[in-house]
């Protein structure tokens, strides 16, 4: 540890930091362009100028480590001044294209210029022109004019990605970011490029021009797309989704995700999500309202001869919240007696993975739903009456399922091939709509939170199980909330000891 | 295509490595014996010279990019860079520019065509004192005159 002083206050901090985060600890600021916390420093952008004491010129705070006794100004006159010329030179060549610029809004140009600058530009010549829209990969796109050449995205691939797709081609003002002739930038983490460009030079292909980013409300979530759970925040707005951006969790993804789980919410926006539940009607598949089909479904049960717990089993899904994996279980338990829990998970032969953040396993919460003693789909018993959680295939079932005479209900979330062959199909919510958590693959239990307004009648597992229960007349625990079907889980799962709902915070917690 | 380096070029690239703390900390001289190797920087030599040194296309391509010294367009036999800085003009460097125009019958940045010359502007060929100056391929030449050049360039053959 050293003792500095960052503009008159005296802190103690960590030896070896540099000058940006020392004053970070301080609570102060260093406005920066080229630095970031995960990449190697570059010292490029300039912004980051402070004051030393004995030293006689201005230093990049970014690449000044912090020495015992040191003084350093942040904010003093010729601090300022210094950072009005920065950016006066940073700006020379910047287009006004803030209008129609997708950065605009959290775009540190703007940001910084406003906070440190605010003056009008004295550049009378014409702006160099380069390349814009350049079509740099299947995920991202350049405009070379709004580049401001502090080549983050360039050690982003070097350093993180290890792909080194970028590099700055030519020099002086006919500086160019570009891939190497030919190929493009198409390592599975590229869109992380698009958030750590501090202006509007790369854009993403899947976000551009679709909303101003002023009107996003941002829901913080973890991504179903794998085991790995990274925290990210749903970006939404008029109960659409526009992006998923990575959320900070140094233990599980820093601040990365890869390009595969920015696509996660496309399934959620579907045209064909299911809306209302649906049965038979006459052999004829009809919509039901949620008060229309639980007597249906008693009937369907009661009309099974010797129906009894051995016959009925849940299958739980690897997809869904440990909440509506505990409900479903719950449920049997008390209702039917039925501790025949069994789960499907998704499954690929040739899932992509990496040493990174990928993982093989595509399903959020395997980890958690093994924790609820749900084991794996592969048995010798043959049930009659299913619950099932998550559209499923029939042959999923066929190896289990009596021939003879069954009941199948089905939470499913799309009306697609795999829920339209069960006797009954309740619409539930996708990740994006659900309360709950998820266990990752380090067994660390976070949190997501909902972002959207379900479609339909569709809702929770965990509030229809409660609900069926309430019909059956067991007395069954009633959930009024996510947090009180985990606090049961809590009280009955040894491995849960010593966590309630409120202390897995932002960045959930390990189970032992 | 992919592009060989001569058993010649291998043994000096392997004696160059040695110097170096890495592999990709010698793209410099790796990149002037390609360019040697194969007349100018194509992309083909850019590839060959990134694999030689276990290093990134795009790093390469950055590199090669950066610096004039490196062709990256095909060059003739005879590359005449003439100095079009300060001292030389001074000391007469325009009218020897012009007069090499001229002779050749070129504009900077063209080759005849029989490929035998290209000629360029340069910047500064660190030989102030002995302007004007220009380089042909590797070797220099020296207090130019109208003369001078004929000499120089009916010698080359």
């Amino acid at each position: 540890m050293v003792e500095i002083t960052v503009d008159g206050k005296k802190i103690t901090v960590p030896h070896g930091i540099n000058l940006i985060e020392a004053a970070r600890l301080a609570g102060g600021f260093i406005p920066h362009y080229c630095y970031h916390s995960k990449l190697s420093v570059a010292g490029n952008c300039r912004m980051c100028l402070v004051e030393i004491e004995k030293v006689p010129k201005l230093q990049v705070a970014c690449n000044t480590t912090v020495r015992d006794g040191m003084v350093f100004y942040t904010n003093n006159d010729r601090v300022k001044r210094a950072r009005e010329q920065v950016l006066e030179f940073i700006l020379v060549n910047h287009p006004l294209d803030c209008p129609v610029c997708d950065q605009a809004g959290e775009c540190k140009l703007q940001e910084f210029y406003m906070q440190y600058d605010l003056r009008e530009s004295r550049f009378r010549e014409s702006k160099s022109h380069k390349p814009k829209v350049v079509d740099l990969g299947p995920r991202v796109v350049l405009d070379m004019e709004r580049c401001i050449l502090c080549t983050r995205c360039v050690r982003f691939c070097r350093e993180i990605a290890k792909s080194d797709e970028l590099c700055v081609s030519e020099r002086g003002s006919r500086n160019k970011l570009t891939t190497y002739p030919g190929k493009a930038l198409e390592n599975a983490y590229s869109t992380n490029v698009v958030d750590i460009c501090p202006v509007g030079a790369l854009t993403s292909k899947d976000f551009r021009f679709k909303r101003r980013v002023w009107f996003l409300k941002k829901e913080k979530s973890i991504c179903p797309g794998c085991a790995r759970g990274c925290n990210i925040e749903i970006h939404h707005h008029d109960n659409k989704i526009f992006r998923l951006v990575p959320r900070t969790n140094e233990e599980v993804n820093q601040c990365w995700m890869c390009d595969e789980g920015r696509d996660t919410y496309k399934p959620v926006l579907a045209q064909n999500r299911l809306r209302s539940p649906m049965g038979f009607e006459a052999g004829q598949r009809t919509q039901f309202s949620s008060t229309e089909i639980m007597p249906r479904i008693q009937n369907a049960l009661s009309g099974i001869a010797g129906i009894d717990g051995k016959s009925i089993v849940g299958i739980g899904s690897a997809q869904a919240t440990n909440e509506d994996n505990y409900a479903l279980k719950k449920f049997l338990e008390i209702t039917f007696k039925s501790k025949n829990l069994l789960y499907h998970k998704n499954e690929s032969d040739h899932p992509t993975h990496d040493n990174f953040l990928i993982c093989a396993d595509k399903n959020p919460n395997t980890n958690g739903i093994e924790a609820l003693d749900f084991v794996k789909i592969n048995t010798n018993k043959k049930f009659q009456a299913f619950f099932i959680l998550g559209n499923l295939p029939e042959e999923a079932i066929k190896k289990i399922a009596l021939e003879k005479k069954r009941v199948v209900i089905m939470l499913a979330t799309h009306d697609d091939e795999d829920s339209k062959w069960p006797d009954f199909v309740i619409p539930t919510t996708t990740f994006a709509e659900s309360t709950g958590t998820f266990m990752n693959i380090q067994r660390r239990v976070q949190k997501i939170s909902p972002a959207l307004i379900s479609p339909g009648e569709s809702r929770s597992a965990w509030e229809f199980f409660s609900d069926l229960s309430t019909y059956f007349g067991k007395e069954n625990p009633i959930y009024h909330s996510a947090e009180a079907v985990f606090q049961d889980i809590v009280e009955e799962h040894l491995c849960y000891q010593g966590l309630t709902y409120k202390s897995l915070g932002e960045t959930g917690k390990v189970c032992p | 295509m992919i592009l060989k380096f001569s058993k010649n070029s291998k043994t000096k690239i392997d004696e160059i490595l040695e110097r170096y703390p890495n592999k990709q900390a010698a793209t410099l001289p790796v990149l002037f014996i390609a360019q040697r190797e194969f007349g100018h920087l194509s992309r083909e030599a850019m590839e060959a010279v990134a694999k030689i040194l276990e290093t990134s296309y795009a790093h390469v391509y950055g590199v090669a990019t950066f610096y004039t010294l490196y062709n990256k367009k095909p060059v003739g036999k005879y590359h005449v860079q003439i100095c079009g800085n300060l001292s030389c003009s001074i000391m007469g460097g325009e009218n020897i520019q012009e007069y090499l125009k001229k002779k050749l019958k070129l504009n900077f940045g063209e080759t005849t065509q029989d490929g035998k010359f290209t000629l360029s502007s340069v910047e500064c060929l660190a030989s102030c004192g002995t302007g004007p100056a220009m380089q042909i391929n590797e070797a220099y030449y020296e207090k130019l005159t109208p003369e001078k050049v004929d000499e120089i360039l009916n010698s080359l053959k």
